[in-house]
């Protein structure tokens, strides 16, 4: 009966949960996998498969609304990245090296921002920049989109500063810097992979929005993913499909190497701890 | 002079002409200015009314009232309100029910080395378009679409698959959206368990299941009640699932406040509605902390007391 544990036997009970562990991993995968087979199929209504076709393809590049839009996303998605980077970079440093009693009430904010239903955040950015007025649609969208994304990226390099420690910064000051000295020339590099994770992110994020876009657009500057979201509307063909996993490709790319780089610099916890 | 020791000297002078703070300061204004101010004009725009037909602007602001308030809670935004509430309780119970045992495979039934790769597996398709992954539901459960077929060819379904644009797919995609928000934090807390403590409960005589109960949950529930909370509001909160999913018939909360705002134009009762689900959402977040709480007080008991 003892340290059965150790040894995991091949126990039924055990086997089932592995089974089941897949089954949920497949049920994750499925909507992605068949999006981009249906992305394929060359007949004229979507869901009815007839035969293998790059045909939707042709048509979704040929396709110059759709063109405009993915251009308004990509101005969009790199300022916000730029932003976000700026900002949250320095506060994620403070998060880890600075701490006091601003830590809790500052992190309770990021939470809050975090965890806000985002039709809210963004009903009030609509209502904010209107009553302002000053800024055109790539910068409300940019705006809009950054203040998430400042978030994310103050806690991935919160993340990272923590787990190194701040024995490398003392041994500079040991050596001599000065404090600004030692935080361009030690503390900045050893956050580079924390900051291009963040980067990524943010610019995938950003990319992949629908619901601030949909409230803090201006006429004329539609993003991408609300371009998609009023052709869905309006009926589906395959071109709509086809520019969906374009999109999606692009996206999980981004996604893949800023979870590459987050768990590498500290375990798995760090990423799953981002969540949680 | 007090002694030096190699610990404090450069600490000291690393802190020295960098004061505490500031670094954290420009995000804080960022998010002042663009996050907590907008907050604020959803509640002053609550208060308003719609302007008349000559009037500027969205909102008139000269009487305050709470006339939105009573107008939200009419029949139609309450009954959507309620279904939002089940459907979003409902696929959150779903979520710990599915998600739980994936957690504790990964966390207890899996080398380590696996561990970073399923967390990675799980998190990529969660932080990969929402609007696409929920899109692709519509192919997979279209009444002409090939999993209709397969049901009908297997004798389980007389006619076409008709489940969308029903609260049964909005059920359906809130579950399949969310499911990773509810494991990582349950695998987080799992992972974090000492082994032996699981090992000396079953040294001591009790079985898989009293040690599961006794032991393994008690310490898993911090991540437990973690997911179930972010799940909730997550769901409650939720505009892209029912409006590509549900149709006219699977309405939450999110497309009435948006049509408000959107197609009606009425930025006030928008403003009432979005300030309502805050508050509602705040509410729960409160409750669970009240049962995390009472839940420890009684765990504490428990341990005292013999079983």
């Amino acid at each position: 009966m003892t340290a059965t544990i150790n040894r995991q036997p091949a126990n039924p009970g055990r086997r089932l949960l592995l089974a089941w562990m897949v089954a949920i991993f497949v049920f994750l995968y499925l909507p992605i996998i068949v999006i981009i087979i249906y992305s394929f199929n060359g007949g004229r209504n979507l869901y009815v498969w007839t035969e293998w076709s790059t045909h939707w393809y042709g048509v979704a590049i040929d396709n110059p609304r759709a063109l405009s839009a993915l251009y308004v996303s990509i101005r969009t998605a790199l300022i916000n990245a730029v932003i976000a980077v700026a900002f949250g970079v320095f506060a994620g440093i403070a998060l880890a090296r600075r701490k006091g009693a601003w830590t809790v009430p500052y992190l309770g904010l990021i939470f809050v921002i975090l965890g806000i239903p985002e039709l809210v955040s963004a009903i009030g950015q609509m209502i904010w920049f209107d009553r302002l007025g000053i800024f055109d649609g790539i910068t409300r969208l940019s705006i809009g989109h950054s203040l998430f994304n400042v978030a994310v990226v103050a806690l991935i390099v919160r993340a990272r500063a923590e787990g190194l420690g701040e024995t490398l910064e003392h041994a500079a000051a040991d050596l001599g810097a000065r404090p600004w000295r030692s935080f361009i020339d030690i503390t900045l590099p050893l956050m580079f992979p924390a900051v291009l994770a963040g980067l990524l992110l943010s610019f995938t994020f950003s990319f992949d929005d629908v619901i601030i876009s949909l409230f803090v657009q201006r006429p004329g500057t539609s993003t991408f993913p609300i371009y998609i979201l009023s052709a869905m509307k309006a009926g589906l063909k395959g071109d709509v499909a086809a520019l969906a996993v374009m999109m999606l490709i692009v996206s999980m790319i981004g996604i893949a190497i800023a979870a590459w780089l987050i768990a590498r610099g500290g375990r798995g916890r760090t990423l799953g701890g981002l969540l949680g | 002079m007090a002694e030096l020791t190699a610990d404090t000297v450069p600490i000291r002078i690393h802190r020295r002409g960098m004061p505490r703070w500031t670094m954290a300061w420009p995000a804080l204004a960022w998010w002042t200015v663009f996050f907590i101010v907008p907050l604020l004009w959803i509640v002053v725009y609550s208060f308003g009314s719609r302007p008349g037909a000559e009037a500027p602007g969205p909102v008139a602001l000269e009487t305050l009232s709470f006339d939105n308030y009573r107008q939200a809670l009419s029949e139609i935004f309450f009954r959507v309100f309620q279904i939002t509430m089940r459907t979003a309780g409902l696929g959150t119970i779903l979520c710990a029910l599915f998600g739980f045992p994936v957690a504790y495979a990964i966390a207890m039934h899996v080398p380590a080395r696996w561990r970073s790769i399923l967390v990675f597996l799980l998190i990529v398709p969660y932080w990969t378009s929402f609007l696409l992954r929920t899109f692709a539901w519509r192919i997979i459960l279209a009444p002409q679409g090939t999993l209709s077929d397969v049901l009908q060819a297997l004798g389980i379904l007389s006619r076409p698959l008709l489940i969308l644009d029903s609260n049964a797919a909005v059920q359906l995609g809130i579950v399949y959206n969310y499911l990773p928000v509810m494991i990582l934090p349950i695998y987080v807390a799992l992972e974090r368990i000492d082994t032996s403590l699981i090992r000396a409960s079953m040294d001591l005589g009790a079985g898989p299941l009293r040690t599961f109960l006794q032991v393994t949950l008690p310490l898993a529930m911090p991540g437990l009640l973690g997911g179930l909370v972010l799940t909730f509001i997550l769901a409650a909160g939720d505009y892209v699932v029912p409006t590509i999913l549900g149709g006219t018939k699977g309405l939450m909360v999110g497309n009435l406040i948006a049509t408000q705002i959107l197609a009606s134009q009425n930025l006030p009762l928008g403003s009432a509605m979005a300030v309502m689900l805050i508050g509602l959402l705040a509410g729960v977040l409160i409750l669970a902390g009240l049962v995390l709480f009472v839940l420890q007080r009684l765990l504490k008991l428990a341990r005292g007391a013999p079983l």
